[in-house]
């Protein structure tokens, strides 16, 4: 099928299928937000619903026969990873103050007459963890350094 | 074939739209409910139904959206488009933040290819560059600087699982609806206006004026081009600059707050209280 015969073909389901793609994105971004607590996973979620946003843009654009929307998703491009940039020195700094990731790590910061959150029950980890290929050691061994052993047990 | 069948639904049939509709977003935010991680989970069974459930949620809105509109027809842009959205599903349901990371970035691939499919080649090429090769790299990095053992006990529990999750599919279900009420005859939304009397705030002639552009045409990167830097010149620059200011502030706030911690632990010391 060639481009022309692509365009005139159906403009209309294509538009609705691309939205409807950018819909669900955006949806799942949404429900990740809310939910999750670790804040680099709520920025994934984020840029999920942006992501939803450049393929809505980008389908009105081809339904339009318009460069209008393709511009904007440049520009949304630009403004994420700028917003990547200083969000994620905001996580760091937040990291070396509390030494977590948690986003409940700052919930002194609710409003007076909320009550403070609380784990009842965690969830023991339920897949075993995986096991890594030892290698030959070889060399000199470095000075262990305890604090790097206590960081790193798995991912 | 697309998304959302062009012929009017058959008026006598024994399951209604709304009927499909609701099923599809019921069993949508219940399957997003049992895969998001949370509390009392000790076997794989509530994550295998969740699956189920979510993917019987996106066969009826398949079902719905031909009800409403028009089927997709491209095998290419279902596949990509699957690709992007379960993806997308396992990027917040993941336990392990470097997981979900990594879904994120099948979710780039998906989601460049339903931008090759929409017509944008260089949108969808600068997506994997931009976004699986720049920021989810930096994402990683931090992650590995900072997650203090693997699965922190953050990551196996979730603030509200259940009102997010029926939050998301409402939502969904809403604007699924409103996407399929789109048609061509509708000439507020759909037809294509012409610019110049859009830009006047005039009503939108039946025939338009503005030509509509060959998105498809073999130079579109190049044309592209020409647009971003001949009617947007002004707002490029504004970019950059914002690029630039967003490099600097971080690094300012890196070293600035370095300063201050270093300043208020030696003031704490000094002082002598904890």
């Amino acid at each position: 099928m060639t481009p022309a015969v692509l365009l005139a073909a159906a403009p209309l389901p294509l538009l609705q299928n691309g939205l409807m793609v950018g819909a669900i994105l955006f949806s799942l971004g949404l429900v990740g937000i809310l939910t999750r607590r670790n804040l680099i996973v709520m920025f994934l979620s984020a840029e999920l619903m942006l992501q939803g946003i450049s393929v809505s843009l980008v389908a009105w654009s081809r339904y339009h026969g318009d460069f209008g929307g393709q511009v904007l998703v440049v520009f949304v491009l630009s403004v994420a990873a700028c917003e990547a940039a200083v969000a994620l020195v905001f996580v760091l700094q937040a990291f070396t103050r509390t030494g977590r990731l948690d986003s409940a790590a700052w919930q002194s910061l609710r409003e007076s007459t909320l009550a403070r959150s609380v784990d009842h029950e965690i969830p023991a980890i339920d897949a075993p963890l995986p096991v890594f290929p030892r290698l030959t050691p070889a060399g000199v061994s470095p000075e262990a350094d305890a604090d790097a052993a206590l960081q790193r047990e798995h991912v | 074939m697309s998304l959302f069948a062009q012929t009017e639904p058959a008026t006598g049939s024994w399951l209604s739209t709304g009927l499909l509709l609701a099923v599809a977003v019921t069993s949508l935010a219940a399957g997003l409910w049992l895969l998001l991680p949370k509390a009392g989970r000790d076997s794989r069974w509530p994550w295998r139904l969740g699956a189920a459930l979510g993917l019987l949620a996106l066969g009826l809105f398949v079902v719905t959206g031909q009800r409403l509109g028009n089927l997709g027809e491209e095998a290419v842009f279902l596949i990509v488009s699957l690709v992007a959205v379960v993806s997308a599903a396992a990027t917040i349901t993941c336990r392990s933040p470097v997981y979900a990371a990594i879904w994120f970035a099948l979710c780039l691939a998906g989601v460049s290819g339903v931008l090759l499919v929409l017509g944008a080649q260089f949108l969808g090429v600068a997506t994997i560059v931009v976004y699986a090769g720049a920021i989810l790299v930096m994402f990683l990095f931090v992650l590995m600087l900072a997650q203090p053992s693997g699965l922190a006990a953050s990551d196996r529990v979730t603030n509200e699982p259940l009102l997010s999750a029926v939050a998301g599919a409402v939502l969904l279900g809403l604007l699924s609806l409103s996407i399929g009420r789109l048609s061509a005859e509708d000439p507020a939304c759909c037809r294509p206006p012409s610019k110049a009397a859009a830009l006047a705030g005039e009503p939108t002639s039946p025939v338009p004026v503005g030509e509509a552009v060959d998105l498809l045409a073999a130079d579109q990167v190049a044309r592209l081009g020409g647009e971003l830097f001949g009617r947007h010149l002004v707002a490029v620059e504004a970019v950059g600059v914002l690029l630039l200011v967003a490099l600097i502030g971080a690094i300012a706030i890196v070293s600035h707050g370095l300063e201050g911690d270093q300043a208020e632990r030696s003031s704490l010391q000094e002082g002598g209280s904890p």
